[in-house]
């Protein structure tokens, strides 16, 4: 399984917000490879609650999953999304449903006190068996937006985050 | 008419016996208050000769043990990979907490590990500026780097770090921290190669050589684990020296008791068959209850502490003491006072007793505090358990023994004795060829190695390695040590030796190492880092250019360019100042300071080639030590100044007999049997190809006191037949006691309890035999032969 992806990231410390594109992989179950292709290489590997980054020739950097919670989220949501895995999902979240078979909305409340502290909630947008848009907005922060497939396909030359929000939305 | 006034003085049988049963209640008492006392120690520094080689003195006067010993290395598996990290992280918050270990260990690391205080010394900790030039260039790389970071999925960890330390100093310390070879890590813990097992590395606050701290840490960790568990299946495993020591003292105290309920059972019955009278159990127990006591009260008074190996030695050594009582009981019969009884024996019992006690001054000499306490403990013991026979048992003794003299079986049995050869050559030949087999048995003689006698089993040997391999735990056996005048000194002369160290990992000479340096530079590094760092104005310069490229805002960065004006102005980071952070455990572990005088250690892990190792250490002014080796010295040492002490003993024991039996003949007759015997045991272990311990030696000492003792009494006994039949029959009882002692633990499965165990019940039987041969008198043979040829 692969899909495109394009990403905005803010940060209070940049002058603008970051737009990242690529590519995420489940080369098997248990592993979720995401892969920066612009504006910079960087390929970042989830596996056994481990996260290691990546970039260029240096050693990849690790960090345990139990510290960037937001991929936590994503990791749980593509492996339960892609098996059907309903009950993997509830584990870990409360789950609101909502909209139509072509524009739906599953809203994920964390379970776990320590992840939220961390993600108030997830959004997962789709269409049909696509998901399409992941909104994961911190407690703290701004919200992150990372969209998939189709609406990644259809964002590749949109640079304006207001039109990247519709997108997401699939408005 | 001694006799009757003495019958005269006699107490009552209702008396005699509350009198019996008070004693052995104050005996109980004391044995209570000692008890609660006695600090028992364990520390092997107070038994060994002074140290004099500097891998000894390091082994001695500072180690310990080594920094390796202090260190439990945990396993657990046996559920899935997510719930044994649950339970690693559970079972780290409960241990960290705990007064009794100074590091929990299971990979569990952010920037929590970085401890706020020390935040503005990172760029003195951190080498990064030793080989990067600090300039607009590589800020400007960082800040990219940084940009990427936060696009990346550790936005969120790194976020917080990036307006004061762009460079992430704080980051590259903790991975520096992080022990050289860490296993891999799965749901945020270490886990072994195969993912099986979650893995920590412990180390306990109590010493490796301390068995109750070991004890209480280990329980400390089974608790803790039995609640991070819960309902999970799991398992935990501990190895390590500590880990080892409880086990093995474990399976040897139940042993122990085990053999000493047999023993109990064995002794009772013996004493009953051969006495018939209830009461002597229990007065048979109670000189040598004494003689522990007091022995043990009296090396209590003179010394400081009482050590582990003093009372273990020394009860061996006073079983000898155990005979007493026996030989009186023996002698002990209707019509005759006990007073009168105890006085016949007691010339024979005294040159026993005070030729051996004169044997025991002579570890005196030794010089080595351990030796002396045991010298102490023997001496008191062995006279207090023969004034108790000579001033106490007479008391409260039943009168009306049975008489062995009356007894058709010993009758017969000393008909069968006297009718056996008395060798004269065939001794001589018997000692030539023992000396022969001690001479020519391939292998070597003594086996320094203490560590055999309380073997690991080879399965938690295999256990250890696997898990030191995996948790890159440091050798137990090998450190590396820089000497220095103080603190600085010795981190200095450390830091030279990274580079040959780093060298030697490259070769595959060792997998890793560790040293106070890398957590502390010594303060000439700090300085000369804080050189390095850009002043405020040309780093603002500098940090402007970078940021105005760059995707960050313009005021981001204050607090890094305040966190680098306070590390150049900062005193560097000293030792004291560590204290109550992690790294203070870390280094303490590894920077032994004492007055005017400071150690550096290296420990190293995976050590393939000492000799390598040993060669650049050398050539660096370090010293590989081999602990091992030293502490084997060590026993060496000690060992040669036993056996001087014994080759005095033995000179000053036989001109005590000499003196005591006043004829040569005699005192020939008294030495021969336990001299033989002595060679004779050593023979027989030779050729089975034991190698000889101190164990085997001290076990020696106690058959040759017993074989004096077997002889004395055949000596004594002189030419009267009823009196023959009376020493036969105590002799008798004594060897069948100590026989059923030792042999149980002869067949025990713990190596120092078989060694002393199989050279004592080999000494009893040689002793027997030779003392009835050799040292029953010859007149009574001729007066027998004449009346068979008549």
């Amino acid at each position: 399984m692969r899909t495109p992806f394009v990403e905005v990231r803010g940060s209070a410390l940049l002058k603008a917000p970051l737009r990242l594109q690529g590519e995420y992989r489940r080369p098997d179950a248990g592993t979720l490879v995401r892969e920066v292709r612009a504006p910079y290489a960087e390929t970042t590997t989830i596996r056994a609650g481990e996260v290691a980054i990546a970039r260029g020739q240096r050693a990849p950097r690790t960090f345990s999953l139990s510290r960037a919670p937001e991929l936590a989220g994503l990791q749980a949501s593509f492996g339960s999304l892609l098996s059907g895995d309903r009950a993997l999902l509830e584990r870990h979240y409360r789950i609101a449903a909502d909209g139509t078979r072509q524009h739906w909305v599953l809203t994920l409340v964390p379970k776990d006190a320590q992840l939220a502290k961390q993600v108030r909630d997830i959004v997962l947008r789709g269409r049909g068996a696509e998901l399409r848009c992941i909104e994961t907005r911190p407690a703290k922060g701004d919200l992150q937006r990372t969209l998939l497939a189709g609406a990644a396909r259809a964002a590749l030359d949109v640079t304006d985050g207001a039109a990247l929000a519709a997108l997401c939305r699939g408005e | 008419m001694s006799a009757a006034r003495n019958a005269g003085r006699a107490l009552k049988a209702s008396t005699r016996l509350a009198l019996a049963l008070l004693w052995l209640a104050v005996l109980l008492a004391a044995g209570w208050l000692v008890s609660q006392r006695l600090q028992l120690g364990g520390d092997l520094r107070h038994f060994m000769p002074a140290a004099e080689t500097p891998a000894q003195k390091l082994l001695i006067d500072e180690l310990g043990e080594g920094p390796g010993s202090r260190l439990l290395l945990l396993a657990i598996g046996g559920d899935d990979a997510e719930a044994l990290a649950r339970q690693s992280q559970a079972l780290r918050a409960t241990l960290a907490g705990d007064p009794r270990f100074s590091v929990v260990a299971n990979g569990e690391t952010g920037l929590d590990a970085f401890p706020e205080r020390l935040r503005p010394y990172r760029y003195l900790l951190s080498p990064t500026f030793d080989t990067q030039r600090f300039d607009a260039a590589f800020l400007a790389a960082q800040l990219d780097a940084r940009v990427q970071d936060l696009g990346s999925p550790a936005a969120a960890l790194v976020e917080p770090l990036i307006p004061a330390d762009p460079t992430l100093e704080t980051l590259v310390l903790a991975e520096r921290w992080q022990p050289a070879n860490a296993p891999q890590r799965l749901h945020g813990v270490w886990f072994d190669r195969a993912g099986r097992d979650a893995l920590l590395a412990v180390q306990t606050t109590a010493a490796g050589f301390d068995p109750q701290g070991q004890q209480q840490a280990i329980d400390a960790i089974e608790t803790a684990f039995a609640t991070a568990r819960v309902d999970s299946a799991a398992q935990l495993e501990i190895s390590g020296p500590g880990a080892f020591s409880v086990e093995i003292g474990g399976r040897t105290e139940r042993e122990a008791r085990w053999i000493g309920v047999v023993d109990s059972i064995g002794l009772l019955l013996l004493l009953l068959v051969a006495y018939r009278n209830w009461k002597v159990p229990l007065l048979g127990a109670l000189p040598l209850a004494s003689a522990g006591l007091a022995g043990l009260g009296a090396v209590a008074l003179l010394f400081d502490g009482v050590h582990g190996i003093t009372v273990a030695f020394g009860f061996t050594l006073i079983g000898v003491a155990q005979d007493y009582p026996v030989h009186f009981f023996s002698h002990q019969r209707a019509g005759v006072s006990p007073w009168a009884s105890v006085r016949a024996l007691w010339p024979t019992l005294a040159t026993g007793v005070v030729a051996t006690c004169i044997a025991y001054l002579t570890f005196f000499v030794s010089g080595v505090e351990g030796l002396k306490q045991l010298a102490v403990f023997t001496i008191v013991g062995l006279g207090t358990a023969a004034l108790a026979t000579r001033l106490a048992l007479p008391a409260l003794v039943d009168r009306d023994l049975c008489d062995p003299a009356a007894s058709p079986r010993m009758e017969r049995l000393r008909t069968l004795v006297a009718r056996a050869p008395r060798p004269r050559w065939s001794l001589l030949l018997l000692a030539v060829a023992a000396l022969a087999t001690i001479a020519f048995v391939p292998g070597p003689f003594w086996q320094n190695d203490l560590a055999k006698l309380t073997p690991v089993p080879a399965d938690a040997l295999a256990r250890d390695a696997r898990l030191r391999a995996e948790l890159g735990a440091p050798e137990v056996r090998y450190v590396l040590a820089v000497q220095g005048q103080d603190a600085e000194a010795a981190l200095r002369a450390s830091e030279r030796l990274q580079p040959a160290l780093s060298a030697l990992r490259a070769e595959g000479a060792v997998t890793g190492f560790d040293l106070a340096a890398r957590y502390l530079p010594s303060v000439s590094t700090q300085r000369e880092r804080q050189q390095r760092l850009p002043e405020a104005t040309a780093l603002r310069a500098m940090l402007d250019d970078a940021v105005a490229s760059s995707a960050f805002r313009a005021d981001v960065f204050e607090p890094f360019l305040a966190d680098v004006a306070a590390a150049r102005a900062a005193a560097p980071l000293q030792v004291e100042d560590l204290a109550g952070t992690p790294l203070a455990a870390s280094v303490d572990g590894l920077l032994l300071q004492r007055d005017g005088h400071a150690t550096a250690l290296v420990s190293l892990a995976g050590l393939a080639d000492p000799a390598a190792v040993a060669t650049v250490a050398r050539d660096h002014g370090a010293l590989l030590l081999d602990l091992k080796q030293a502490s084997e010295s060590l026993v060496a040492e000690y060992r040669e100044r036993v056996l001087w002490a014994l080759a005095l003993a033995a000179l000053l024991l036989a001109a005590t007999v000499w003196i005591a039996l006043r004829s040569p003949r005699r005192a020939w007759r008294v030495l021969l049997p336990m001299a033989l015997s002595t060679l004779l045991i050593v023979a027989v272990l030779r050729a089975c190809g034991i190698e000889l311990t101190l164990f085997h030696l001290v076990a020696l000492i106690l058959a040759a006191g017993l074989g004096l003792d077997y002889a004395l009494f055949f000596e004594h006994a002189g030419d009267d037949r009823a009196e023959q039949l009376r020493t036969l029959h105590a002799v008798i009882v004594c060897s069948l006691m100590t026989l059923l002692v030792f042999s149980l633990l002869a067949l025990s499965s713990i190596p120092v309890l078989r060694a002393i165990g199989s050279t004592v019940a080999l000494g009893v039987v040689l002793n027997f035999v030779l003392g009835l041969l050799v040292a029953r008198h010859p007149e009574n043979t001729r007066r027998e032969a004449a009346d068979a040829g008549a």
